[in-house]
């Protein structure tokens, strides 16, 4: 079979087979917390507003925090018991997060909650709604509300849904694990998605180092209609949406575009399993699989309730094998780092690495050699060695230019970079879009 | 708890450009054997003083400048090492001292440092001592000892001979192969530079396009103009000056397609200095002209960047 790749890109950690070794062959371990406290900020746009107080008793899957907008997705209850508090966090946002903190009871009452029927029969005009009810968004990362992805702009149209199971991502093992134990729950909720947004094909991208996964969604998808999977090379970042969209298609999405200006929408594996719950179940997004990693004693993929504090998640691996000096949320490449282990899991939290002293130390930066491995290894046929020297004289109008704000920020330049350049492409985007420049 | 707050890559590759330089001075490793076998005790005295002077160039350069002393990323024992292959082995000892001092302080470190350079500081300074000194750089000996079963005779005293790029008949392929040719230190043992160059292949260093297009350049272009091809390649500098001196990073192009430029810009002028110009060889000068060019190439060479398309409804 051909396997479909894009241009540029990288093999990070490939001594280590993408440091996924140690949980690739972990099966799904469900962990009930003592105490969660729920983020009513975790999804882009606006923040839900809470609609419970201190004291109240909550029942799992009831809802706390009501969407406000459009574009926004009510909370729910990950756990049931006593609401604690309506507390200000500081999480991984530059202001405090509104959380809704709840003292779990250990019952595991829900609350009642029905579904459509199968995603074959369920009416097309409510799978969308109800995939906003259940709270869902990009569970790749980025946590943008589905629904909204879902509804397309007034004359848009879009032939193609790929449902992105490329896990590129080092150290992530959470899709795996999903597309090998629960592939019919994947294809579910792909066919949902194609019925609501009434699109003929649908692909299921997966990368070739997860084999075993491919082979069980190939099977879960035979005789669906209009599914295919496509595998692609193992290279990093192919799940980008859109390299995965010219990988998968040939299609580019236009500079400054979306996927649909290439009639395409990308939704990651565990998104489309949570729609298939949210349809065939009336199942809210309070839980999602989170790969535990690095220096922990058990590393595991646990099935984690949303609002879990990070101190409970690496209890329930058996604590650290080594005093962490970091700790990231999803991979290595393009991994956010935790001030502490107080902050919660989200519902975009894939991957939680806990990183020993030594490894957290990263070598200062030494001169360019224009060695020419940045330009090489940029997906986007970006020159990241120009746009530094750029950003560092601070000329974000030349960088802008130079095409700064296609950049995907996906690290690549960083990663094979032998002067150890910290590549300060965030900020300049930042301070572009801040600036309008 | 202490943790550190850093944005990603978390974890980046092995590779720095200390091991890259490194492996630079591997692939040198044959070359420098070979030279020091074929020429003997001198050969190694001058190369070590090149060496040393180009490191203790750089360091008082930092010290005095009062930037951070980076001697350890290797850079400089590169340059030294090239420069110091790329002399006739009976300079004066001094020479290769001046050479590095001018590689390292006039064409390195007075432009900004590493990766700040316009052309490559060894083949500048060479270029520099070639007009400056132009009898103490071109006396060529043959070699003290021979390798293999040859027609050549060593010669323990020195004695001069002209390079094998004037009077070519007067050596075997076998000899131009093996370096039983009069010569500057490196160039000579073309069989112990193509191991160096399958090296750097090998662990990625370079890749192909400069050393490639530079040879094929050459070959092509003499045997259009009547030369024999294998003796254009094997009898000068070009195979050195090919894989060790036109890949340095900071001085060529940052694309293939400017690789690819580059490596043929540099034999055509090779070609054109050997066939009309005054001097018999032209690897310095052809290297150093596309350095210059080097630039220009990377301003007419671009990709197209992802999404340069239009939207669709």
């Amino acid at each position: 079979m051909a396997r479909l790749s894009f241009k540029g890109g990288i093999h990070p950690l490939k001594e280590i087979h993408e440091g996924k070794h140690a949980t690739k062959d972990k099966g799904i371990r469900a962990y009930m917390p003592e105490e969660v406290c729920i983020p009513l900020d975790q999804h882009l746009g606006a923040p839900s507003t809470p609609v419970v107080k201190k004291g109240d008793m909550v029942l799992v899957g009831q809802v706390i925090a009501e969407a406000v907008g459009p574009k926004g997705i009510p909370v729910h209850a990950s756990v049931s018991g006593e609401v604690t508090g309506v507390v200000q966090k500081q999480l991984l946002h530059d202001k405090p997060s509104t959380c809704v903190c709840i003292k779990n009871d250990g019952a595991d009452t829900w609350v009642e909650h029905a579904g459509l029927g199968s995603v074959e029969t369920a009416p097309a005009d409510q799978i969308i709604p109800a995939v906003r009810s259940a709270g869902i968004c990009g569970m790749g990362g980025a946590c943008f509300p589905t629904h909204a992805k879902m509804t397309l702009p007034e004359g848009q149209t879009v032939d193609t849904i790929i449902l992105n199971g490329s896990e590129c991502e080092t150290f992530i093992t959470a899709d795996h694990r999903l597309m090998l134990e629960q592939p019919e729950q994947v294809v579910d909720g792909l066919r949902a998605a194609m019925r609501a947004m009434k699109v003929a094909k649908g692909i299921i991208a997966i990368e070739e180092n997860k084999r075993n996964a491919y082979e069980a969604i190939t099977k879960a998808a035979s005789a669906r209609e209009g599914v295919s999977v496509a595998l692609l090379k193992t290279k990093y970042p192919q799940g980008g949406e859109k390299q995965l969209i010219h990988a998968v298609t040939g299609r580019e999405v236009p500079s400054g575009g979306l996927p649909m200006h290439a009639r395409v929408v990308v939704l990651n594996v565990a998104t489309a399993a949570a729609i298939a719950d949210a349809v065939t179940q009336g199942k809210p997004l309070i839980e999602r699989i989170t790969t535990v990693t690095g220096c922990v004693k058990e590393p595991s993929n646990l099935l984690l309730r949303v609002g879990t504090p990070v101190s409970e998640v690496i209890a329930a691996c058996g604590g650290t094998t080594e005093e962490p000096g970091k700790m990231f949320f999803g991979g290595s490449m393009t991994g956010v780092a935790l001030p502490d282990d107080t902050v919660n899991v989200t519902k975009a939290n894939n991957c939680l690495v806990v990183v020993n002293k030594k490894d957290a130390v990263l070598k200062d930066a030494t001169p360019c050699i224009r060695c020419g491995r940045c330009v090489a290894a940029c997906p986007i046929m970006l020159n990241p060695m120009r746009l530094n020297e750029l950003c560092e004289a601070g000329n974000l109008e030349e960088a802008k230019k130079n095409n700064m704000m296609d950049c995907i920020l996906c690290g690549s330049c960083g990663y094979v970079c032998p002067a150890k350049i910290k590549f300060p492409f965030k900020e300049a985007k930042d301070k572009i879009a801040a600036r309008r420049i | 708890m202490n943790l550190r707050l850093s944005a990603g890559p978390h974890f980046v590759a092995r590779e720095s450009t200390q091991t890259l330089m490194l492996d630079v001075i591997i692939a040198l490793i044959p070359t420098t054997a070979a030279g020091v076998y074929l020429f003997g005790i001198r050969a190694a005295w001058v190369l070590a003083i090149s060496v040393i002077s180009a490191v203790l160039a750089e360091f008082i350069w930092q010290k005095l400048a009062k930037k951070p002393v980076r001697v350890s990323d290797l850079s400089a024992v590169v340059t030294g090492l090239i420069l110091g292959l790329n002399m006739p082995p009976e300079v004066p000892l001094w020479l290769p001292a001046i050479g590095s001092f001018l590689a390292i302080m006039l064409v390195k470190q007075l432009f900004g440092g590493l990766g700040q350079n316009f052309m490559n500081p060894a083949l500048l300074a060479r270029g520099v001592m070639l007009v400056s000194w132009p009898a103490l750089m071109s006396v060529y000996t043959l070699p003290v000892r021979v390798l293999g079963n040859t027609s050549v005779e060593a010669s323990a005293d020195a004695v001069s001979a002209a390079t094998a790029l004037i009077r070519p008949s007067a050596y075997s392929t076998y000899d131009l192969l093996i370096g039983n040719i009069p010569g500057a230190i490196g160039e000579v043992c073309k069989l112990a530079i193509i191991i160096g160059f399958l090296y750097l292949l090998f662990v990625g260093t370079i890749s192909w396009h400069i050393p490639v297009c530079f040879v094929g350049t050459v070959a092509l272009l003499s045997w259009i103009l009547g030369s024999d091809p294998l003796i254009a390649i094997l009898s000068g500098g070009v195979l050195f000056g090919a894989v060790f001196m036109a890949t340095d990073y900071v001085t060529n192009p940052m694309l293939n397609i400017g690789h690819i430029i580059f490596g043929i810009g540099c034999g055509v002028i090779v070609v054109v200095i050997r066939k009309f110009g005054s001097y018999p060889e032209g690897v310095t000068f052809a290297i150093l002209i596309m350095n210059i060019l080097t630039p220009l190439i990377d301003r007419w060479t671009h990709r197209r960047v992802y999404g340069m398309v239009k939207k669709h409804a």
